[in-house]
């Protein structure tokens, strides 16, 4: 026969369980009290795109050519690139003005899979409120540029992946470059050869004399 | 320093007691006036519970302190509370449209049936022997002495009024239950 | 006595401070009725200043260890340990928006918060605070309690019907069914200790639970077969008196938006929620009055721990578990509420009724015990397996209002 009101006891005594629980096990209290506890990130989070330079100047070091692919990719149509012109006018591959404005962006990530320049890529960076509604939530270029160092540690496999990429593409090139030059001093060498073939006794008085 | 406060509390307590007596006793006559001339039956209700508030405290200044008590749990407590359920579940409209065979008349039946009733009490009550011979000290009646006599002499009158109770419970009960049909 | 020389007796520190300002100011001329109003005054004041402090505490502290229960941090943010929060709660509560509903009883909606604080704040005049320390000492003081606590019911119903809401209307009288039903089994139970006792009045109860058994062990009535079961008949008629959970149904945001309460706001809806904390302190405070001992110490050599600290201890430890009850349970539905009250709690506690006649007529001894402890615990197994039996599945009966 059970005695009835043991359930209620028994659950009490769980509830209390909690209760001492809660001040000695560590592991019980799963709350992030933020702000003094940041959440840790996945790596693969984004928040809104970053323009990566490599080495220590952005202006120089900075990977975008201006082609304005993400900017006609863009579904929201959040970015606008002006390209750079040179002193005489002519275009030059480097934009001007990068605006992307993160009150439209959605974080789609269409802008980073179409650039050819691995230039443009996901930051992860969330404490982005402003104070004012529309002129501090439009980043421009000056405050898109990012280093290399900086996306190498919120993304490691992807800058590795990046970088290893481009290194790779670097030494073809370099490789096609190098073996153009080997095939094109090879042809140089062979004409030269052919020449002396085809007039050796001019060569000859030449060497005897 | 106990004794010296009791005695302050002894010498404050014979001054104010009329007053104690008398404010009650005028918000409990304005209380029920105003229960049987307001319009709203919710705030009539509420004026009467007032009223039964005031009775309460008019037993306690008189020093029936277990009465007034009792009223205050039964009368505020209960019947006020089956007052208010009534109306609550019948919901009455709104009584303007009922018309009294007496509307005509006015106030005046409701007066001159006062004054009588006021000038015939006055009459018995002045000609009694109780308000010619002088009052008796009045009686200390701690609630071990109640419960004493309840229980002693007056313990018939306690089992009528008990089985009294009991079946209008049941009655109640039987009326409000469904009839079970299978 | 040296007017200027605060009294050292740190035990009875209450009464002497009182009386030693009073005869301050009666040595400078204090005319004696102005001394008692006075007196009246600095009791009053103590006594509500003490219970809104503990208001705001608990407030507090209920957030936080429902928390803890629940594997989470309380309220930490404002003050140390999140103690400050009931300012900021007052702030916003005060500068709340006032919204009165255009079709509502203005009078009667006005009035319901103050028709509940004041009988919550009116009861904690008889309660035995220490030694000597009753603010008034009533010879009735049990009845006093109750009819005095019948005037909330009043104010629960104004609530519901001024506010011209249905689901106002409908909370309202679940709450004084709810109410009015669980006032038997309370009642009963109160009764049973004083008929034990022999008196009404709560100094005589608490002085009666003063002795000490084996010379070691309280004597306190909870410690008995028909105490303990009628103190926990009364801990949970004073849950369901309180609208706490498990039988917060009047109150509940998912049952009836928040019943007799839906249409107050601000200031009004504080007065409600305090008046529901006093209230369930001077529940705690009776039944740790009728049941716990009251100001009696548990064991002989505590004494020198003043006796209010006592008091303040077992009511905060009784608030404590119902905080407790309420992590643990869920919520009651109104005829699983009224079933309780009305087929169970109530011949429980005539049975304790009738365990603490025999337990008194059999000579206070061991086979009292013994015939106290049968009679309670039969009908509880019994009425206990009667409604937790499980029922065989037939055709439900379908119940329709008319």
């Amino acid at each position: 026969m059970n005695i009835p009101g043991s359930g209620i006891f028994k659950g009490l005594v769980v509830t209390a369980r909690n209760f001492v629980g809660s001040y000695f096990e560590k592991d019980r209290l799963t709350t992030e009290q933020y702000p003094e506890e940041r959440p840790t990130l996945p790596e693969n989070a984004r928040s809104f795109p970053f323009l990566v330079y490599d080495g220590t100047d952005p202006e120089t070091g900075m990977r975008c050519v201006s082609c304005k692919i993400c900017e006609k990719e863009c579904p929201p149509q959040c970015i606008f690139i002006v390209q750079d012109r040179d002193a005489a006018g002519k275009a030059i591959k480097r934009p001007k003005v990068f605006n992307i404005d993160i009150a439209v962006c959605m974080s789609c990530q269409i802008c980073v899979e179409v650039c050819p320049f691995e230039s443009i890529r996901m930051d992860n960076a969330y404490e982005l409120s402003a104070y004012d509604r529309f002129s501090s939530l439009l980043l421009d270029k000056s405050k898109l540029l990012k280093s290399n160092t900086y996306y190498r540690s919120i993304h490691p496999t992807e800058a590795a992946e990046t970088d290893g990429r481009i290194e790779a593409d670097r030494l073809k090139k370099e490789a096609a470059a190098a073996a153009k030059a080997a095939a094109a001093q090879k042809a140089a060498a062979e004409k030269a050869a052919k020449a002396v073939e085809a007039a050796p006794e001019l060569q000859k008085p030449e060497a005897s004399a | 320093m106990n004794e010296f406060l009791q005695r302050l509390n002894a010498l404050s307590w014979d001054a104010c007691s009329q007053w104690l007596v008398l404010i009650p006793s005028g918000v409990m006559l304005l209380a029920a006036a105003a229960a049987a001339a307001l319009r709203n039956l919710i705030h009539a209700a509420l004026c009467l519970t007032l009223s039964f508030i005031a009775l309460g405290i008019v037993f306690i200044a008189l020093g029936a302190e277990f009465v007034g008590l009792v009223q205050l749990l039964v009368y505020v407590g209960a019947v006020a509370m089956l007052i208010v359920f009534a109306i609550l579940l019948t919901r009455p409209s709104d009584l303007a449209g009922a018309k009294s065979p007496f509307a005509g008349l006015g106030p005046v039946g409701g007066i001159l049936t006062g004054a009588g009733l006021l000038v015939a009490l006055l009459a018995f009550i002045f000609s009694s022997p109780v308000a010619k011979t002088a009052l008796p000290p009045a009686p200390v009646a701690p609630v071990a002495k109640i419960g004493e006599l309840l229980m002693g002499s007056y313990i018939v009158p306690l089992q009528v009024v008990g089985v009294l109770l009991t079946a209008a419970l049941i009655g109640a009960a039987v009326l409000a239950m469904e009839d079970k049909q299978p | 006595m040296n007017f200027f020389a605060l009294p050292v007796h740190f035990v009875q520190a209450p009464n002497e401070l009182k009386a030693w300002f009073l005869s301050l100011l009666a040595s400078f001329g204090v005319p004696a009725w102005l001394l008692v109003v006075i007196s009246a005054v600095l009791v009053i004041g103590t006594i509500i200043g003490v219970f809104l402090v503990l208001f705001a505490l608990t407030s507090v502290l209920e957030r936080k260890i429902l928390a803890r229960v629940q594997n989470r941090y309380g309220p930490n943010r404002v003050g140390p340990c999140g103690l400050f929060q009931p300012v900021a709660d007052g702030i916003k509560m005060i500068t709340k928006e006032d919204l009165v509903p255009r079709s509502a009883d203005k009078i009667v909606h006005f009035l319901a918060p103050v028709v509940m604080m004041v009988p919550a704040l009116m009861v904690l005049a008889i309660l035995p605070y220490g030694r000597d320390m009753v603010p008034a000492e009533l010879d009735a003081g049990i009845l006093y309690f109750f009819a005095v606590g019948a005037g909330t019911e009043v104010a629960v119903f104004m609530a519901g019907w001024g506010s011209n809401n249905k689901y106002s209307v409908l909370g309202a009288m679940r709450a004084i069914a709810q109410m009015v039903s669980y006032e038997l089994p309370l009642i009963i139970s109160a009764v049973v200790v004083a008929m034990v006792t022999g008196s009404l009045a709560p100094s005589a109860i608490v002085t009666a639970q003063g002795d000490f058994a084996f010379g070691f062990f309280p004597g306190w009535y909870v410690f008995t077969p028909w105490g303990f079961v009628a103190c926990l008949l009364f801990y949970i008629a004073a849950l369901a008196e309180s609208n706490r959970c498990p039988f917060d149904l009047p109150e509940g945001e998912s049952e009836l938006v928040a019943g007799h309460l839906t249409e107050y706001s601000g200031f009004k809806y504080a007065t409600f929620f305090m008046a529901e904390y006093v209230g369930m302190f001077a529940i705690c405070g009776l039944l740790v009055t009728l049941f716990l001992g009251g100001w009696q110490a548990p064991l002989p050599f505590l004494t020198i721990v003043p006796s209010w600290c006592w008091f303040f201890g077992k009511v905060a430890f009784v608030a404590f578990t119902m905080i407790w009850v309420r992590a643990t349970l869920p919520r009651m539905r109104i005829d699983h509420l009224m079933t309780f009250a009305w087929k169970f709690m109530l011949p429980m506690s005539f049975a304790a009724f009738l365990a603490a006649a025999c337990w008194h007529y059999a000579g206070r001894g061991p086979l009292a015990w013994a015939l106290s402890a049968v009679i309670v615990g039969v009908p509880y197994l019994v009425l206990g397996n009667h409604f937790t039996a499980r029922f065989s599945v037939t055709n439900r009966r379908y119940q329709f209002s008319e």
